[in-house]
């Protein structure tokens, strides 16, 4: 019989799932092979969400035309989601940015420049900014998208060449308070574990997480351990009953922002019921009041004694019940292995730090860590915010390989390795995200560098913050693969950039892992990778300022070309240099090495031999761990080396109920929380231009608690107008049980003007991270008008 | 023509249900399934428009808790939108949105 290609390709399909399940078809791959198929396979990684799935782009006469996972890979076992299956569009797509366009003022239309006039604007106004108004006048606002060479290329043109620390990014929006959180309880960035633990957990607590919209594969391998284990328990706690709740054996359902209370519930129960681990307690922990004042375990105690049960319920609200609150202290604390998963619930919030700690001292109460199965982690939500933006020098305070900026010696360290003077890089922390937004506001930024993000619309309160970047006194450069509401508002002159599999990169996902995906297609004609934009531009920089020390900055990459030598000598630099010998060690993974693997490699990887096993499953466990056992300090199992620790203990710290910044009162009686949808992406500038997954969701909606939709008349469908003390939507109610009554829930990928949900957010932080409460603010909302057809707007 | 191959999870009492739910959707062609309640799904579609609403409605079965993509194939389509035959465009007279510029 003739075996058509379609045959083949069905037979190839059956087979690429089977080959998932160790099942056998009566048909196999070498019979496959005798089809004759031209496809060339490029491995990389996913980049529309942090997870880190792994798959590989067919390519055949130069156009991606066949995507399949990698089954081999630790992140995703070769499953994909929706979202990655149809990036793939975005490579040919009609509205790809692909020549350079310059507008003096912001009221100008655009007009198209070639790349020698567009670097020449861009160098000329950043170093008249720095001429005329010093080196804080400018500044970087990066992406957890941008690829680790890109964060560490352009941070390291703004300190070293530039001296500025003005160096941000949109993973201060996301992540600031885990990464704060880790820094203050186990004294190191990032998770000790990872996802190998979901598989062997017997209790998973899933908390301030929709990780079945957010994180689709991650939750796919939490529900294949329920499924394969239903001993496993499953659960959530969120104020809002979500598509992830559905796997949960218990779901417990507050009021936003009391989960304080019942973290601090749950260390009641686990100390009360003498469910707490003592010798562990004994071994590895010390208890903190704040910064410089500790405590001992038994003033911790009576620090929760407002935290009964009892108590902890009514101040949630009263749909969770004290004999819930013990039941989960009892599971949480006696399971053979407890693992937490949370995201932006915990983390964008103003006291996000304080509920990181909160969560952290369950597991170093219980010991529920360093072990099989047992881990308190935060994923992340970007595919590079840990690995290009928390490790490669992205955000005001840190330098690439966990350096605080205070620190002298470890200013000089990266000033030897980049070959400048010893105090070329500036003491003083630059400016988080919501000061660099202030500042811009305030006309003190004279020129600012956004790559690979949309601030416009991600803001919170962004019409305040808009107004500033819609003035002429800061010159904008925009680097990205689509217009967006930012390069649309604030932009003065937009790069058009390669999209991913377009360009060679490293991003580090979630749990540790750096993963290389290698240029697989050419972007279209005029666009370029960021390094290339980079170097380019530090060059005439260098001239403009007469500055050698900029000059300095490029030369390791002067006359590479961009495609592979460029980001790999960026990456060797990166890794060789600045993570030797630090915490998230990478000097054992060059590109030749994560070439070899399937997966990437987990830091800490100080060796080649060490990196191609896969790196370090656990931190701080020695035998697993090679720092725990170069930096031991005595004979115990766990070494806690972190810097941020001197005294190599886990913290447990004292963090009572606090309520959020705004709290819904007669006037703005609803608490009002966002969040993603499944089928997009951020601002939705690549998703909302896919066709399939603008029509899944062509526009956000306010989702109601019928409760509330009842006594506000509200129906289905009908136009509801959602006001807070900053600004106003409106969009199409939908009335579930999903929000906790009292509460609403908007999704913010809509870029329409009415429909912009960061429009009303609140834009109050965290007094330690920085980081904005993105998750809870007050409002009111009332019915405008019955259904009305809407269409989906995009920029 | 768009083909993807999933492995389709559901509860393992229903998987002869569930199967039986797949093969009647057009399109869908079961090539096994194991006692943990995975399916090896492969779907032959027109077009990703066409993928996508075949998607929904596997995910839409009752009995179905996930659809994992294993594999895609899309050159068919890829090569019509590199030839300027189709549009990936969901707005497809946008372009004029650059309108606002000028040469």
């Amino acid at each position: 019989m003739v075996q058509t290609r379609r045959d083949f390709l069905k037979r190839t399909a059956a087979l690429s799932a089977a080959s998932y399940l160790g099942m056998l078809l009566p048909f196999n791959s070498a019979g496959e092979a005798l089809a004759a198929d031209d496809t060339v396979w490029h491995r990389g990684s996913c980049r529309l969400c942090g997870t880190g799935c792994r798959l590989e782009l067919g390519v055949k006469n130069g156009l991606p035309t066949a995507l399949r996972g990698v089954p081999e890979s630790r992140t995703n076992m070769g499953f994909l989601c929706m979202k990655g299956m149809l990036f793939w569009k975005v490579m040919n797509h009609t509205d790809r940015l692909t020549t350079p366009l310059y507008r003096a003022k912001k009221s100008d239309k655009f007009k198209k420049i070639s790349w020698d006039e567009a670097m020449n604007i861009a160098a000329d106004k950043f170093a008249g900014a720095v001429k005329e108004h010093g080196p804080n006048s400018v500044a970087y606002y990066g992406s957890g998208q941008a690829l680790t060479e890109e964060t560490y290329f352009f941070q390291k043109i703004f300190r070293g060449g530039l001296q500025t620390n003005n160096v941000e990014g949109n993973p201060r929006l996301c992540m600031a308070s885990a990464t704060a959180g880790y820094m203050t309880s186990f004294g190191a960035d990032e998770p000790i574990g990872g996802y190998a633990d979901i598989e062997k957990a017997d209790c998973i607590f899933i908390i301030g997480s929709n990780m079945a919209e957010a994180h689709p594969v991650i939750f796919r391998r939490v529900m294949r351990r329920k499924l394969d284990n239903p001993k496993v328990t499953v659960i959530n706690a969120d104020p809002r009953i979500s598509l992830t709740s559905r796997i949960a054996d218990i779901h417990l359902q507050f009021n936003p922002g009391t989960d304080l209370a019942l973290l601090n519930a749950l260390a009641y129960v686990i100390i009360d019921e003498k469910l707490h681990n003592e010798q562990f307690i004994k071994d590895y922990v010390a208890f903190k009041k704040g910064k410089e004042e500790s405590c001992d375990f038994e003033e911790y105690k009576k620090s929760l004694a407002d935290y009964t049960p009892e108590k902890a319920a009514t101040i949630m609200g009263g749909k969770v019940t004290a004999d819930q609150i013990r039941e989960v202290a009892r599971k949480f604390a006696t399971s053979k292995g407890t693992l937490s998963m949370w995201t932006m619930g915990l983390n964008q919030r103003k006291q996000g730090v304080w509920a990181n700690n909160l969560i952290h001292n369950l597991h170093i109460l219980t010991g529920q860590l360093l072990k099989e199965g047992a881990d308190s982690l935060s994923l992340t939500g970007q595919p590079n915010a840990c690995g290009g933006v928390r490790e490669a020098g992205g955000l005001c305070h840190i330098l690439p390989g966990h350096r605080p900026i205070e620190k002298e010696p470890l200013r000089n360290q990266v000033e030897e390795a980049w070959g400048v003077p010893k105090g070329r890089i500036p003491a003083e922390p630059g400016l988080h995200t919501m000061a660099m937004f202030t500042a811009v506001n305030e006309g003190k930024i004279k020129a600012m560098w956004i790559n690979c993000t949309s601030p416009v619309q991600s803001l919170p309160n962004c019409d305040l913050y808009n107004k500033g970047m819609a003035k002429d006194d800061t010159f904008i450069v925009c680097t990205d693969i689509f217009p967006t509401k930012t390069t649309e508002l604030a932009a003065n002159l937009v790069l058009p950039t390669a999209f991913h599999f377009e360009k060679t990169g490293v991003y580090g996902c979630t749990e540790r892992r750096s993963q290389i995906t290698r240029k697989a297609i050419n972007p279209p004609k005029g666009a370029r990778p960021e390094v290339e934009i980079i170097r380019d531009w530090a060059a005439l920089l260098a001239k403009k300022l007469n500055d050698p020390v900029i000059t300095q900055c490029i030369k390791p990459f002067e006359g590479l070309e961009p495609e592979y030598a460029l980001p790999k000598a960026i990456w060797d630099e990166y890794s060789q240099k600045l993570t030797k010998g630090r915490d998230n060690d990478l000097s054992g993974a060059p590109y030749e090495v994560l070439e070899g693997m399937f997966d990437g490699v987990q830091w800490p990887a100080p060796t080649a031999e060490y990196a191609k096993t896969g790196g370090t499953v656990k931190k701080f466990v020695r035998g697993m761990d090679p720092l725990a056992e170069k930096l031991k300090t005595d004979d115990k199992p766990y070494q806690f080396y972190g810097a941020a620790h001197p005294d190599h203990k886990l913290w447990v710290w004292l963090r009572p109920q606090a309520n959020p910044a705004e709290m819904p009162d007669a006037d703005y009686p609803f608490y009002l929380s966002t969040g993603r949808i499944i089928d997009h992406w951020h601002t939705m500038s690549i998703t909302g231009r896919i066709p399939e997954l603008l029509r899944a969701n062509p526009y956000a909606y306010i989702e109601i608690n019928p409760k509330d939709a009842t006594r506000l008349g509200i129906k289905p469908g009908d136009m509801v107008e959602i006001t807070s003390r900053r600004g106003t939507n409106i969009m199409p109610a939908k009335v579930y049980e999903g929000p906790i009554e009292g509460m609403v829930f908007a999704y913010w990928h809509d870029q329409h003007p009415d429909r912009m949900i960061n429009k009303v957010t609140i834009d109050a932080i965290d007094p330690g991270s920085k980081q904005p409460e993105f998750k809870i603010c007050a409002c009111k909302i009332k019915k405008v008008s019955g259904p009305q057809a809407l269409k989906p707007y995009i920029t | 023509m768009v083909i993807a191959g999933f492995v389709v999870q559901c509860q393992p009492q229903s998987q002869q249900d569930t199967v039986a739910a797949l093969e009647a959707i057009g399109q869908v062609e079961v090539f096994g399934a194991d006692e943990k309640g995975n399916i090896v799904t492969v779907v032959d579609a027109e077009s990703s428009a066409d993928l996508e609403k075949i998607v929904k409605r596997m995910e839409k079965l009752e009995q179905v808790l996930t659809v994992g993509l294993t594999y895609l194939n899309m050159e068919d389509e890829a090569e019509k939108i590199a030839l300027g035959e189709l549009s990936p465009d969901p707005f497809p007279r946008k372009p004029l949105k650059k309108a606002t510029m000028t040469t």
